[in-house]
């Protein structure tokens, strides 16, 4: 506690930290780092709020909980134990979101200085929000492996936190994943998705079975016109839902009726769905054939009972009949589980669940067998399934580090101080591994956030997106509001209501059919986050397996009419020049760390040391940048919940994911965004992650 | 990871617990580095805030045994950052009172306190250890701990915090590592008339490096050119680690917050008489006293990677003496070279 021993610091600091109050967002690596320090330093009014409890995996790093404490929760171990250190500091603790309407703009405004440790970008981006709109400086952290990252964010002097673009997370084609796999990503995301074809939520873009339309399938003539299957636009629809959804509930309730056989189940998926996969002959023409494998040739003697010791050895690369053995146990477990559920309840895939993993394991090394593809462990398979981002906890110490030593520059009003610092392995050019910006990077006058007036466009597919798909995945899932109000700017006719049930009747309408068409200017308001925001839309016809809608961060992008030029010329410039946001939301300089390089770096760089993993974030687990597919996330951990379109955002199952910014909200398509503002009041999200 | 550095590999297995706990850092460094990890033993000579850091980083990361070592008792400027000292033990000895706390961090690894004095220990304890680190130390006695340590080919690391302000050496010898080159090579398209797409592909590589004993700092004097050349070039960090040395070695204590007008004094003065009209601002010594918690956070983080590297054998340890700066929190690195 420095701050109260006179001499330690000088005196002003001294006042200052004795009589402010912090708000820790997040209690995991950083966080329980950034609470040590505070205390210590003397800091005695400290709010902290994570909804996580305490897994296992987190005590290398975590250092304020133990293994009795595995299960509880993290804002109030934390607590308890940073209260040794200083018996002395005030420390209220909440187990809760903080994009909770609990904690609006007024609970925010209560404090000096808020620090930030959350390993997910759609938190990220709420905080953000509400620190902009309470005007209080926010110290934003993310850390990755050996890389960290700290940086100031304060309304008119810096950037926000989503002034520049993100990367958008990684997504595959659906006739990759179902037709024509060639990396091993792609069948741990099938297999992902069948675990969910059997035993949990059905998402519409999740097929597992073999996807007759990919138009790879057919050849010139019939590109042409004449089918022989299918092929004109407007069977394309019907054959969608061929294969679609009814082939979909099928195969769950087919395995139902089939008692979960293990052989049975195999075959089907392993040996007759490759075998469909073979007749689709101008997909091999140029691609090495797939080679379907059959149960009763692998395991002449059947899976045998109990777990097999090679189903431990989670470092070593199973054989196929190893894991035909394990398919079959975990068949048995997970159904079992299922069965016990009721009415519509379903399982949710967790990583740490052994059962749900081995059986992704297993599978996904059965397909890249099949499709000549190299295997991999189960450890290395988790990684890529659960998307963990790899964590330490001396990176963590630094970064936390970091980010209190900016607190008091926060304090001090120093802002010339308050550049950003990133945390290397390897030097920099300047020999310094705890790289300080050179410059701030101004704010960003077309961020869809701290703009003084922010719009953005959106190309979208007017005639295929329904009402409630705006809302759930381009509102919601992809610019992070909460719970947004929408009207038409020239009718001012309201097309979706954050009032429950006053605008269901819109939900399954297509745009097209709201007259919401090219041109059209949508006002959108999130009371809440009190930030409102423009769209002006944009229609496309977008292709098959193509996104249905694109986010354009500047929309005069999209509308270069002539009285804009002169802006268009300078404004998207800007964006240009300025660095990436790496998915944690944090930036990855091009070169190591900030400095004055401004030009915009292509996604790949020659020898670029340590960038690979762009990724900051913070901590834990969380997700990556190759993250498969968003539509893995789960919405909550472990046991059947329904999703509510708020939650998947929002929520964070810890290592999943979602997280970090990286991105996984952004999946469908849209990949640059931006936004602005907040206050009080949407309903509560249940979930975030934070670390 | 993945690649053999000496043969002498550790034969142990990570038991399902260990991979369980040390998991996300597996991810990062691979299954040898835990192992190596696994068979580390760790001095830490000096149990400030520092000392403390660095221990409670190099406990989580799974090392076999980590050894406190400290004959000066808990006082009230180790409240400042000495979390694992409790309150009630002030007075009582500083290796003794960290025991509890350093034990609930990771109760898979071997710790032990030594309330010995650092003077009183020769040859025969330093071997018992691959790593040493020392911090609260005067230069002589940081020399005298480095030369037995480069004798038994023990590797040395002299650190310390003064406020916000903190430093590392490392004298490791003959180091054997392996790095990782990682570059971008072209990706086999699938498809013709696709952009080509590259990917990340990283080869290990084995490296030696030499890294020069601790006198070559202390050999460096003030006004050579070679000190002038690096205050020029990264600001007076340097500079201060001399000015706060020369006033440790001179007045056998620390700059002290109870005395603390009259000891920026004795500060102004050691700067001026060793650099006249120096960049060291007044400024800089204001946040010299005590042991400032993510001061020493940073620097104890650095530190503990710092030994993680030289036990995993893999990245190079960085030569060889590492400065934090707090005015900016930049951490760099000067390469000081035995003459």
């Amino acid at each position: 506690m420095a701050a109260a021993i006179d001499g330690v610091f000088p005196a002003s600091l001294q006042e200052l930290v004795k009589k402010s109050k912090v708000l820790v967002v997040g209690a995991g690596g950083i966080g329980c780092e950034v609470l040590k320090n505070l205390v210590l330093s003397g800091f005695t009014d400290i709010e902290i709020i994570d909804l996580d409890t305490i897994d296992l995996s987190n005590l290398n790093r975590q250092f304020l909980f133990h293994r009795e404490h595995v299960g509880k929760s993290k804002a109030r171990v934390a607590r308890e134990s940073a209260l040794s250190f200083n018996p002395d500091a005030k420390i209220t603790a909440y187990h809760d979101s903080v994009t909770s309407t609990d904690y609006g703009v007024n609970f925010f405004k209560k404090f000096d200085v808020v620090l930030s440790a959350l390993d997910n970008r759609a938190a990220r981006n709420h905080v953000n929000r509400m620190c902009l709109n309470a005007d209080v400086p926010l110290v934003e952290s993310g850390t990755s492996g050996y890389n960290g990252q700290v940086e100031l964010i304060k309304r008119g002097l810096t950037q926000c936190y989503e002034c520049m673009p993100k990367e958008a997370q990684r997504s595959f084609p659906g006739c990759t994943i179902r037709n024509t796999p060639s990396e091993p990503i792609h069948c741990i995301v099938w297999a992902k998705h069948l675990f969910n074809q059997l035993f949990g939520e059905s998402q519409e873009d999740e097929d597992i079975s073999p996807d007759a339309a990919d138009p790879d399938a057919k050849d010139a003539s019939e590109k042409e016109g004449e089918s022989t299957t299918v092929s004109n636009e407007k069977d394309k629809e019907a054959e969608d839902t061929a294969n679609g959804n009814v082939v979909r509930i099928n195969t769950r309730q087919w395995a139902k009726d089939c008692n979960y056989d293990a052989g049975k189940l195999f075959n089907k998926f392993f040996n007759e769905d490759i075998n469909y996969l073979l007749q689709m002959s101008n997909l091999w023409k140029t691609r090495k054939a797939p080679v379907p494998v059959q149960w009763d040739t692998l395991l002449p003697e059947g899976a045998a009972d109990g777990e097999k010791e090679f189903a431990k050895q989670h470092h070593k690369v199973w054989s196929v009949e190893e894991c035909a053995h394990i398919f079959a146990n975990a068949l048995k477990e997970l159904s079992a589980s299922f069965l016990k559920l009721e009415g519509d309840d379903t399982l949710v895939w967790d990583k740490d669940d052994r059962p749900a993993m081995d059986f992704v394991a297993a599978c996904a090394n059965v397909r890249s067998h099949i499709f000549n593809i190299e295997q991999k462990s189960r450890f290395e398979i988790k990684s890529m399934a659960g998307n963990i981002i790899p964590a330490i906890a001396t990176t963590n110490a630094i970064t936390a580090g970091i980010s209190v030593m900016r607190a008091f520059n926060v304090l001090e009003s120093k802002w010339e101080q308050c550049k950003a610092v990133y945390t290397r392995l390897r030097l920099n050019a300047r020999n310094q591994i705890l790289v300080p910006e050179l410059f701030f990077p101004k704010p960003n006058p077309n961020c869809y956030v701290c703009s003084s007036d922010p719009a953005i466009g959106l190309k979208i597919d007017t005639k295929k997106v329904n009402i409630k798909q705006l809302r759930d995945d381009v509102l919601v899932k992809t610019l992070n509001m909460l719970n947004p109000d929408v009207t038409v700017e020239s009718t001012g006719s309201i097309l979706i209501s954050s009032e429950e049930g006053e605008t269901e009747c819109n939900e399954d309408k297509l745009l097209a059919d709201m007259n919401i068409v090219d041109g059209v200017i949508l006002k959108c308001d999130d009371f809440f986050q009190n930030y409102e925001l423009s769209i002006i839309i944009s229609h496309f016809d977008s292709e098959r397996d193509e996104a249905v809608f694109e986010v354009v961060a500047d929309p005069k992008q999209l509308q270069p009419k002539e009285q804009d030029k002169e802006e268009s010329v300078a404004a998207p410039e800007e964006t240009k020049v300025a660095k990436k946001r790496s998915a944690n939301g944090n930036e990855v300089a091009a070169d190591e760390g900030p400095s004055t390089s401004k030009k915009s770096r292509p996604t790949i760089v020659e020898d670029d040391d340590d960038d690979d993993c762009l990724l900051i974030e913070d901590e834990d687990e969380t997700a990556q940048e190759e993250a498969p597919v968003a539509s893995d996330k789960l919405s909550s951990p472990k046991t059947a919940t329904k999703r509510k379109p708020s939650t998947d955002v929002i929520d964070a199952d810890e290592d999943i994911t979602e997280i970090l910014d990286s991105s996984d909200e952004e999946e469908a398509g849209p990949t640059k965004c931006k936004r602005s503002r907040l206050d009080e009041q949407p309903k509560p999200v249940e979930i975030i992650n934070i670390d | 990871m993945g690649m053999e550095v000496d043969t002498n590999e550790p034969a142990v297995e990570l038991t399902e617990a260990e991979n369980e706990l040390y998991d996300r850092q597996i991810r990062l460094w691979g299954l040898e580095s835990q192992k190596r990890l696994r068979t580390a033993r760790i001095l830490i000579a000096g149990l400030s805030g520092l000392g403390a850091e660095i221990t409670k980083n190099i406990i989580l990361s799974g090392v076999n045994s980590v050894k406190l070592l400290d004959d000066k008792p808990v006082t009230e400027a180790d409240f400042c950052s000495q979390f694992l000292a409790a309150r009630e033990s002030l007075g009582s000895n500083r290796a003794e009172a960290s025991l509890l706390r350093a034990r609930a961090l990771n109760p898979m690894v071997d710790i032990s306190a030594d309330t010995q004095s650092l003077k009183e220990k020769t040859s025969e304890f330093f071997a018992d250890f691959d790593v040493v680190v020392v911090s609260g130390e005067t230069n002589e006695e940081l020399l005298r701990v480095d030369n037995i340590c480069r004798e038994l080919g023990v590797k040395f690391y002299a650190t310390d915090v003064w406020g916000m302000f903190g430093f590392y050496f490392a004298s490791l010898q003959k180091h054997k590592y392996v790095e990782d080159l990682v570059k971008y090579i072209p990706k086999a398209s699938t498809k013709p008339n696709e952009k080509t797409k590259y990917e990340l592909s990283s080869t290990p590589v084995q490296r030696e490096m030499e890294y020069p004993g601790y006198s070559t700092w202390l050999n460096l004097e003030t006004s050579s050119r070679s000190f002038q050349r690096k205050l020029k070039k990264s600001g007076p960090g340097l500079l201060l680690l001399n000015v706060l040395q020369k006033f440790r070695s001179t007045h056998k204590r620390d700059p002290s917050y109870k005395t603390r007008e009259a000891d920026l004094e004795l500060l102004r003065g050691i700067r001026d008489d060793q650099v006249p009209n120096s960049s060291l601002a007044d400024e800089a010594l204001g946040v010299l006293f005590a042991q400032i918690s993510p001061a020493v956070a940073i620097v104890g983080g650095v530190v503990a990677q710092e030994v993680i590297k030289v036990v995993t054998k893999l990245e190079a340890p960085h030569r060889n003496l590492f400065v934090f700066d707090p005015q900016t929190c930049a951490g760099y690195i000067e390469n000081i070279e035995a003459n």
